[in-house]
Formats: structure tokens, C-alpha cells, sequence
């Protein structure tokens, strides 16, 4: 059986055209991203070779690593969140009546492309007619707080749109994992009188924790390079307190016309994610697989 | 064995990929000086053949949002080719926001587009640097002599040469709604201290005195800029961009302080630093605030827009920005200055015929966009053949009698210091930073830009 | 574990259950309201939609912002090429995807985790990093202006998150039917075809969804490999309305209804699919 599992030719039929792929469409252009990180360049004019200058600017600038620790927060806030869709996700494999419909409903928000999604949160948080605060001044809120104006605010606003939007991705990656599980294992258990909760938490999520890894990476990963709405809804404002590091990036490479420092810090996004990974890996090597 | 294999062809691909993309940069540096590194696909046969021409022409009015706008580029492309035969121009048109992203990868490509649009002063000065848009002076010592306003070209001059032709001219005056003001017993001010006294009354009354979409920045600065220039006169700000002067001239500095004076009395809507400008001009539209202080482009939103009411037209008017009491600056110095204008790439194979067009365009251009699209150009305009809404001729008047214009900030200052400048005013609206400190970080920034 | 507590069906678990649907069915509000609230917005004229309440009807039913962004936006040939282009994308990727995940899982070689990690680092590469490098490739092979540029994107940039996906799935699912193959001597391509494949049905469904959902609503790429509005998509229609001082958001609403309600019928079927593999799935699992 080795034999045929290991044919050299097939493997490389199935697996080079995705490799070259990737190879020519986001690591070379990737690497030359790097390599720009190298140069003095406004993305116009001649380039100038200037070394490590730009890497050690980035260490030094107090902007991109506020960016950073947003970013941070956001992975993190992602990860707790996981907990929730999993829960959700768990209920709903439970063959509750209408299960099917609300976990097609939950993915609604993924539809939407993020010009109309950032239309809709901009409506939820506007300062004086918004949803959330017709709502907070009915329940005798006063003075409201003005969320995506107010810097102490304005960051975790923008994280309840980003969760909002990405519930869906995660319930439906989970609701297909647990229907994976083979229904004789979960009769078994509960001819073994195990209740619900005692049949999710022992048998279901350490039967899908490899898709629960490779969530948890998404999730990071997703948040440490994500964009778009905190592009549209802020622009990164006010005065910087929403700024992640992927906008950072955007406005120097194509705001400021600082495109070999905004190439670096593209480029130190990338090494940031890969040492998060590297790390969350380690951390969770502990158990293989599962295989029944 | 077979490991090695595959990693060999790997690695050969990537050669082969790297040799493709890296190629770039040496023809890159090659080019600065011959045009000829256009050479592939599209440029060639128009090269030899010399017959059929293509002009690519890259604008930002799309049909669905600028319809009048879209519509005069065609007419005038029709006119144009009808009367150029064997000239086509081809046109690629795009949102604001993406217009300019895609401007920068064209150009890092060396494919810009041969008649595109751009901004004065700090947009054009990298463009220029990189020898990227041709000198547009023969146009104007020829056909296009003496065609425009005093001081809009001027704005797309570099040491002396100019790089774009501009077709918009814009003033910046304070729109209020009349019924607003007199239904609370406010009168049109004629002094800054007057303004402020109403800004008072409006927020006793619980009415918004004034609108801003401070998310884009740009809109407050343009507060700062005309409180510097009433107090400080026309002189100090243009003089603390250049780095000649300081943003901490005790008039600069005080003209922070009566922003932050402003924010504190609640002259400014709830929430100013997070809405954007057209979020913020809802309130206006929808009578919910008394003032709107933006660029002469809004006027038709005011005049002839149909999708608002007559009786909201009827009641907005506007005025010049007051003059502070002991103040440097007069009434008729003026925030403002040329929009887009178009360039000729200094790459391009049709250079001639692309020239040829753009002076074609701004004629055309000059003699339509105020009547069809009012928009108003910044070639001279013949007020007396038109007939336009009273608003129009008020701010062509405006125009004429300016003692002075001062040009937008964010659009003199280089891109990296426009970008300090916006995030500090965002933070002086916020109360973050001092007036000090702002004046501080400006002179930092521009001295870190001027040292380069 | 084996003190596991007997299922009643006591009047507390009722309660429990009735609680449990009211904190679904809110959740599930609070994830359907974009869509009515879309719908409201397509209709509304600028001064309505700004500086007034969000809950606020439609005073005059602007049914011509539909008309609008149909004509004007020139929608009929961008959502042509929206659906073949995305469908085109989406196969590609998920066979291509479905494709290492089998050799990766299933099959025995030495540089399997090297892949593997290219395609993990595959999913932090920021995609603006990517983008003027990209230009100038495809500039040199002609490309540019040809939906062949941002296919290409599109499937390798959508490849690693499908692996990742795939991957977990792979893990779990019982490989007993495919040793069983092996031992009766099928091919390796009969047993990728005719076993593997059609029993990730689910998981096959679930990334086409999403590829579907990204490819469809994609923005940056084809704003920048394509110029003619021969090959233009709907995201890019929308940006028709986005202007230099003003920009018409009724039309912009009406075009995102317009593109959404594809993509909603093919996610629901799609979805049905996911049920239905699952219950061939499991007879064979």
C-alpha cells in the first residue's frame, strides 16, 4: 500500500500546480515586497538601496507598533470569540428544530461585501441618530458615547463589527466538522447516559480539534493582517487609535508615497505572523491528531 | 533523488519568476532618460505605423455618481476624435480613492496611462521628481495663453514648469441655513466674535451650530486654516508650510486655541471626529444643523441638485469666513484653489497628440462645466453669456475680488507631512494634543521633509 | 463519564430550551437585519440616508436607484462576468486545494510538511504587499486587462485558507474505505475521484461557499489588473457611483441587493448540499 501512496509522480501532479501557484503569485511578489522593504522608494522615481534603514525605523516608530498592539488585540479578541461560535455551532448540531435555517441565517453577514457592511455599523454607531444610541437615549442613557469618534471607544466598536461579520465563516466551518462525527460514536454515548454537554465537551470538540486549531490560526492570522473595515469605517482615526497594522501599511505604500517603508512593514507584518503561528504551534503540539 | 528533482524545478521556476519581476528595476532606472521603455504589447505598432493613434485617458467621473461630469468627457472625446482622424482616445474610469491607488501602481509599473488626473502642489510633486509627467509650458505660451484664472496654474509649477492644467477652481465659503439662524434669533455675522456669540445662542437653543465630517480631516483643517489666516494673516500659514516661519507664530497658536475654544462651547456636531464628510453633510441637508463650511464644489447641492427641496435651497446661503477682531486677515482672503487637473505622461508614445487633447479639454472643458455641471474651471468664465443661479455669480464675484487665495493645506504640504498635519488636527479637534504641541509636530514634520 | 445523567424532560429543561431558542432567534436577528436594513437603504435618497434616523422608512421609494445602478452603473455585463468568473475561480481552487490536501494527508513523501508550511505561511501574506509586484508580472506576460489575471489571483491567494479548511477535515475522516482501496489495488486518482472526494462533500460545500462569498464581493485586484469595463465585476460597478465630491448611496444599496441575492441562492442551495453529503457521509463512515 506504500507503493501506491507514495508515487513520486503523483504527488507532484497534485501538488505542483497549487505550489507554483502560490509560489509565483504571492511569494515572489512577497519577496520582492521584502526586498523593496530595502530601499528608499517612493513607488515613482529611481529606488535607492539604503540597507536595513527602513527594518530600523520600524523598530523605532511608535505609530506601527501602536498599530501592532491593535492588531493584537484584535487577534485576541478573535481567539475569545471562537468560544462562542463553537457553542453556537455545538447547539445547532443537536438537531434542534430549525437549526438548519438559523445556521443559514447566521452567515448572512458574510454575503455582504465590507463597502456595505461599514455603511451599516457607521448607521449603528453614528454619535446622534445611530441605532445604538436611539437606543441607549430611550433607556435613559444620557449623553451617549460617540463610538468611532472617541479613541477610547472607537477600537473594540470596530471589533464588534469584525466578530459580527465573521461569525458565520466560523459556525458554518465548525457546523460541517461536527457533522463529520460518525452519529454511532455520540449513540453510543448517550446509550452510555452521557447528557449533551458531557457528550460535546468529551467527545465532539476533541474529535474536531484539528479544525479547531487551524480556526484558531485563521483567526489570528485574519485579524493580524486584517483591513478593510477599519479602512472604510475609520480610515484608521481618530488620530491613529484604530490604526492595525495592515492600514499602516496602506497609507504609507499608497497614502504617503513611502513605498519602501510601507514594503517593510508589510514585510514585518508577514515575520510577525509567522513567529504568532510558530508559537501557537508549539504551545498546542501537545496533542496529534485524532484518528478513529 | 527524486527530493532533488523537485526542489530543482522549484527552485528554477522561482529563478525564472524572480528574473521576470526583478528585470523591472534595472529598465527602470534605464528609462529616467530615453521614453522608450514602453515597448511591449499595445505601444508598439503605433510606434511604426503612425496612422491609427490611441490616447489612454484615465478619469474619476463615473457615470453613476457624476453623471453631468461623464457626460461632458464624451462629448468632448467625440468632438475630438471627429475632428482628429486616426486619433481614438480610450477611457478607463474610477472611483476617487481607487483612482489614486491605481495611479501609484501604474506609475511604479511605468504604465501610466498618456492624459490622466491629478492634484496640485504636494500629489504632483513625486510625479514630477520621478520625471513622470511631461512639461506642459508649450501649451500654455501657445493656445491655452492667458486662458486661465491668475494662480490656479501656477499650483501644478514646479521650479518654474508646469506639470497640469487645471480644471477645477474651488473657494471654500461657510454655507448656513437661513431659516435655522432666524428662527433663532441669530444674525448673519459679520465678525468672528459674532459668529461665536451665534454658535452660543444655537447651542442654548439645542440646535447643532455647525456640521463636520472630521473623519476626513481635511474638512477641519480647513477651520484651522481659515482661523490662521484671519488672525494671522495670509502670510503665516503659507510661511510655516515652507518651513520659512513656524506653526508656533503666536497667531498660528492661537488660532489652535480658538478651535479648541469652538469644541469646548460645542460648536461642532456630536461625534465630528468619527463621521465622515458625507455623513456630516446629511445633518446640513436635513436642516438638523446651522453651518457647513466646504468647498464651492457643494454649490450645486444647494442650487440645482432636484433631489432637494426648493424651500431647503431657498434657505441656505452662505458667507465669507468673518474676520477676527485685531486679526491679521481680511474677508476676501480666501481657503481654496484648483481641484484635478490633467497631466500628459512623460512616457508616452502619442506625447504630441495626448497634449494636443488636453489643451482641447480644457477649452471645452472651460466653456461647459459651469452651465452643464456646475462645476466652475479654473478658466476664465464669461458671466454675462450664461445664465446661472445667483449662487454661482456670487462666488464667481467672490473669486474676482479675493485678495487672496491660500491654497488647501493637505494639498501644499509633501504627502508625509499632509499626513501629520491631518492626524494632529484630527487630535487638536479631540483635545488630544495641545495647540503647542500641534505647532510643534508640524515643524517637525516639515523640517524632517525639507532636510530630504 | 459514566455517571452520566439520565435526558428528563422536566419543566426546568423546557424553560432551559425556551431560553436557549430566544437567544438564537435574537442572534439570528441581530445577523438578518443587515439585509432588511440594505434593502431600506436602496430605496432612500442621499439626504434620507444621512443625518436621519437608520430605522426611518424610504419617504418617496426611490425604485429608479434600481433602474439607476442597472443602466448607469452598466450592471449587466459586470454581474455576467462576476458569475463566470467567480464560478471558474471556485472550482479551480477547490480541486487544486483538494488536491494537496489528499497528498498531504493521505499520501507518504518526505517534503509534505515543508508544502504544507508554504501554504500556511501562504495565509499571512497581506495582500496589499503583493500588489504592485503583481502588477508589473502580469504587465510583462500581457495579462493585464484579461480575466486571467485575476482568476489566477483569485485561486492562489484563495488556496491556502481552502487547504487550511480541508486539512481538518481530512484529519478526522476515517481512512478505513481508502486503505480498503489500496488493498483491492485502485489507482490513486480512482481513490481521490470516486472515494475521497465525494466523501468531503460537506467540507467541499463549505469552502465553495466561501470562496464563493470572497471571490464574489473581491475588490482590490480587479480594480487593478483590469481597466476595460469589458472584464469589469459588480464589486467594481459599485465604485461607479463613488464620485469625487458626491457619491449616490441609494445606487450604491440598489447594486449591493442586486449582487447579493445570487449569491444568497447559491449559498442556500449550497448548503443543502452540505446536509445531503453528510447523510451519504455517514452511511459509509
Amino acid at each position: 500500500m506504500n507503493k501506491v501512496m507514495s508515487n513520486k509522480v503523483v504527488i507532484a501532479l497534485y501538488v505542483l500546480p497549487a505550489l507554483l501557484l502560490i509560489g509565483v503569485l504571492m511569494f515572489v511578489p512577497i519577496i520582492l515586497s521584502g526586498y523593496y522593504g530595502l530601499m528608499d522608494w517612493d513607488g515613482i522615481g529611481a529606488m535607492k538601496f539604503i540597507g536595513l534603514e527602513n527594518y530600523a525605523e520600524l523598530m523605532g516608530d511608535g505609530k506601527f507598533w501602536d498599530s501592532a498592539y491593535h492588531s493584537f488585540l484584535l487577534a485576541l479578541f478573535s481567539t475569545i470569540s471562537l468560544i462562542a461560535y463553537l457553542a453556537i455551532s455545538l447547539i445547532l448540531a443537536n438537531k434542534l428544530k430549525g437549526s438548519e435555517l438559523l445556521r443559514k441565517i447566521y452567515l448572512i453577514p458574510m454575503l455582504l461585501s465590507s463597502v456595505a457592511i461599514a455603511q451599516l455599523w457607521l448607521k449603528v454607531y453614528d454619535p446622534n441618530n445611530g441605532i445604538l444610541n436611539s437606543l441607549l437615549t430611550t433607556l435613559g442613557v444620557d449623553n451617549p458615547p460617540a463610538w468611532l469618534a472617541d479613541t477610547d471607544t472607537v477600537l473594540f466598536s470596530i471589533f464588534i463589527a469584525i466578530i459580527w461579520q465573521y461569525a458565520g465563516f466560523y459556525i458554518i466551518i465548525y457546523s460541517a466538522a461536527l457533522k463529520g462525527i460518525p452519529e454511532s460514536l455520540v449513540e453510543a454515548a448517550r446509550i452510555d447516559g452521557a447528557n449533551p454537554i458531557q457528550i460535546a465537551y468529551k467527545i465532539k470538540i476533541p474529535l474536531i480539534m484539528g479544525v479547531i486549531k487551524v480556526t484558531v490560526v485563521l483567526a489570528i492570522v485574519g485579524s493580524l493582517k486584517y483591513f478593510d473595515l477599519i479602512y472604510v469605517m475609520t480610515g484608521g482615526g481618530p488620530n491613529g487609535a484604530s490604526e492595525v497594522m495592515a492600514s499602516y501599511m496602506y497609507r504609507q505604500a499608497f497614502g504617503t508615497y513611502n513605498f519602501g517603508y510601507g514594503s517593510a512593514v508589510g514585510f514585518a507584518l508577514l515575520v510577525i505572523c509567522l513567529i504568532l503561528t510558530w508559537l501557537i504551534r508549539k504551545l498546542t503540539a501537545s496533542g496529534d491528531e485524532i484518528q478513529y | 533523488m527524486k527530493k532533488k528533482t523537485l526542489a530543482l524545478i522549484l527552485l528554477s521556476l522561482f529563478t525564472v519568476f524572480a528574473l521576470v519581476a526583478c528585470g523591472n528595476d534595472d529598465e527602470g532606472t534605464d528609462s529616467n532618460d530615453s521614453g522608450e521603455s514602453t515597448n511591449n504589447g499595445d505601444s508598439g505598432e503605433t510606434a511604426d505605423s503612425g496612422e491609427d493613434k490611441t490616447i489612454d485617458f484615465m478619469h474619476l467621473w463615473p457615470e453613476g455618481s457624476s453623471p453631468q461630469h461623464f457626460a461632458i468627457v464624451n462629448d468632448i472625446i467625440d468632438e475630438f476624435e471627429s475632428e482628429n482622424e486616426g486619433v481614438t482616445v480610450e477611457v478607463e474610469i474610477l472611483g476617487n480613492e481607487q483612482y489614486k491607488e491605481k495611479l501609484k501602481v501604474l506609475s511604479a509599473s511605468n504604465e501610466l496611462p498618456d492624459v490622466g488626473m491629478t492634484w496640485a502642489a504636494g500629489f504632483l510633486t513625486p510625479y514630477v521628481d520621478g520625471n513622470k509627467f511631461a512639461s506642459l509650458d508649450d501649451l500654455l505660451e501657445g493656445d491655452l495663453n492667458d486662458l486661465f484664472v491668475p494662480g490656479t496654474a501656477e499650483a501644478y509649477a514646479l521650479d518654474g514648469t508646469t506639470y497640469g492644467l487645471p480644471l477645477e477652481l474651488n473657494i471654500t465659503p461657510l454655507y448656513y441655513n437661513q431659516k435655522l439662524f432666524s428662527d433663532n434669533g441669530v444674525d448673519t455675522p459679520e465678525t468672528y466674535e459674532e459668529l461665536k456669540s451665534g454658535i452660543q445662542t444655537l447651542v442654548d437653543n439645542g440646535v447643532t451650530p455647525v456640521t463636520l465630517g472630521n473623519k476626513d480631516r481635511w474638512t477641519g483643517s480647513m477651520w484651522y486654516m481659515y482661523l490662521a489666516d484671519r488672525i494671522a494673516g495670509p502670510d503665516a500659514l503659507p510661511n510655516a508650510i515652507s518651513g520659512e516661519g513656524s506653526f508656533t507664530d503666536p497667531g498660528l497658536i492661537q488660532a489652535a486655541e480658538e478651535i479648541q475654544e469652538l469644541v469646548d462651547m460645542g460648536a461642532f456636531v456630536n461625534g465630528y471626529n468619527g463621521l465622515g464628510n458625507d455623513e456630516a453633510k446629511g445633518y446640513f441637508l436635513n436642516e438638523a444643523a446651522a453651518m457647513y463650511l466646504m468647498g464651492s464644489w457643494d454649490l450645486p447641492e444647494y442650487t440645482t441638485n432636484e433631489n432637494n427641496s426648493q424651500e431647503f435651497k431657498d434657505s441656505i446661503d452662505y458667507m465669507k469666513f468673518p474676520e477676527v477682531e485685531g486679526g491679521k486677515g481680511n474677508r476676501d482672503s480666501l481657503v481654496g484653489g484648483p481641484g484635478v487637473g490633467l497631466f500628459v505622461s512623460e512616457d508616452s508614445d502619442v506625447k504630441d497628440e495626448a497634449k494636443e487633447f488636453v489643451s482641447f479639454f480644457v477649452q471645452k472643458w472651460g466653456e461647459r462645466s459651469v452651465t452643464d455641471a456646475g462645476v466652475i474651471p479654473a478658466t476664465k468664465v464669461d458671466t454675462s453669456e450664461t445664465d446661472l443661479p445667483e449662487m454661482y455669480i456670487d462666488v464667481l464675484n467672490d473669486l474676482n475680488e479675493a485678495s487672496n487665495l491660500t491654497l488647501y493645506a493637505d494639498v501644499q504640504l509633501s504627502a508625509a507631512a499632509a499626513e501629520v498635519h491631518l492626524n494632529q488636527i484630527q487630535a487638536l479637534f479631540g483635545g488630544e494634543v495641545t495647540p503647542q504641541e500641534f505647532a510643534e509636530a508640524h515643524d517637525e514634520a516639515i523640517a524632517k521633509e525639507n532636510e530630504e | 463519564m459514566s455517571n452520566g445523567i439520565k435526558e428528563t424532560n422536566t419543566p426546568m429543561n423546557r424553560i432551559g430550551f425556551g431560553l436557549l431558542y430566544l437567544v438564537l432567534g435574537l442572534v439570528a436577528l441581530f445577523q438578518i437585519y443587515p439585509l432588511v436594513w440594505l434593502f431600506i437603504f436602496s430605496l432612500k435618497q442621499n439626504s434620507e440616508i444621512f443625518g436621519r434616523s437608520p430605522f426611518a422608512l424610504p419617504e418617496d421609494p426611490q425604485w429608479g436607484n434600481y433602474a439607476k445602478a442597472w443602466t448607469d452603473g452598466n450592471i449587466s455585463q459586470f454581474f455576467f462576468n462576476s458569475v463566470w468568473i467567480t464560478v471558474i475561480s471556485v472550482i479551480l481552487t477547490v480541486l487544486l486545494a483538494s488536491f494537496v490536501t489528499f497528498a498531504i494527508t493521505r499520501m507518504h513523501w518526505k517534503l509534505s510538511s515543508l508544502v504544507l508550511g508554504m501554504f500556511m505561511v501562504g495565509i499571512m501574506i497581506p495582500i496589499h504587499s503583493t500588489l504592485i509586484p503583481l502588477f508589473d508580472f502580469f504587465n510583462r506576460l500581457n495579462v493585464i486587462d484579461n480575466p486571467l489575471s485575476i482568476i489566477l489571483s483569485y485561486v492562489a491567494f484563495n488556496l491556502p485558507l481552502t487547504i487550511m479548511i480541508l486539512l481538518g477535515f481530512y484529519y478526522t475522516l476515517p481512512r478505513e474505505v481508502e486503505e480498503a482501496a489500496v488493498m483491492d489495488g485502485c489507482s490513486v486518482h480512482r481513490i481521490f475521484f470516486q472515494i475521497t472526494l465525494p466523501m468531503t462533500t460537506p467540507v467541499i460545500s463549505t469552502t465553495v461557499i466561501i470562496n464563493m462569498i470572497y471571490n464574489w464581493n473581491e475588490f482590490v485586484f480587479v480594480n487593478t489588473f483590469i481597466s476595460s469595463d469589458t472584464w469589469k465585476t459588480l464589486t467594481v460597478g459599485i465604485q461607479n457611483f463613488v464620485g469625487q465630491y458626491l457619491t449616490d448611496w441609494g445606487a450604491i444599496g440598489a447594486t449591493l441587493m442586486i449582487s447579493i441575492i445570487p449569491v444568497l441562492i447559491a449559498y442556500f442551495i449550497l448548503s443543502n448540499r452540505i446536509v445531503e453529503g453528510i447523510a451519504a457521509g455517514s452511511v459509509k463512515g
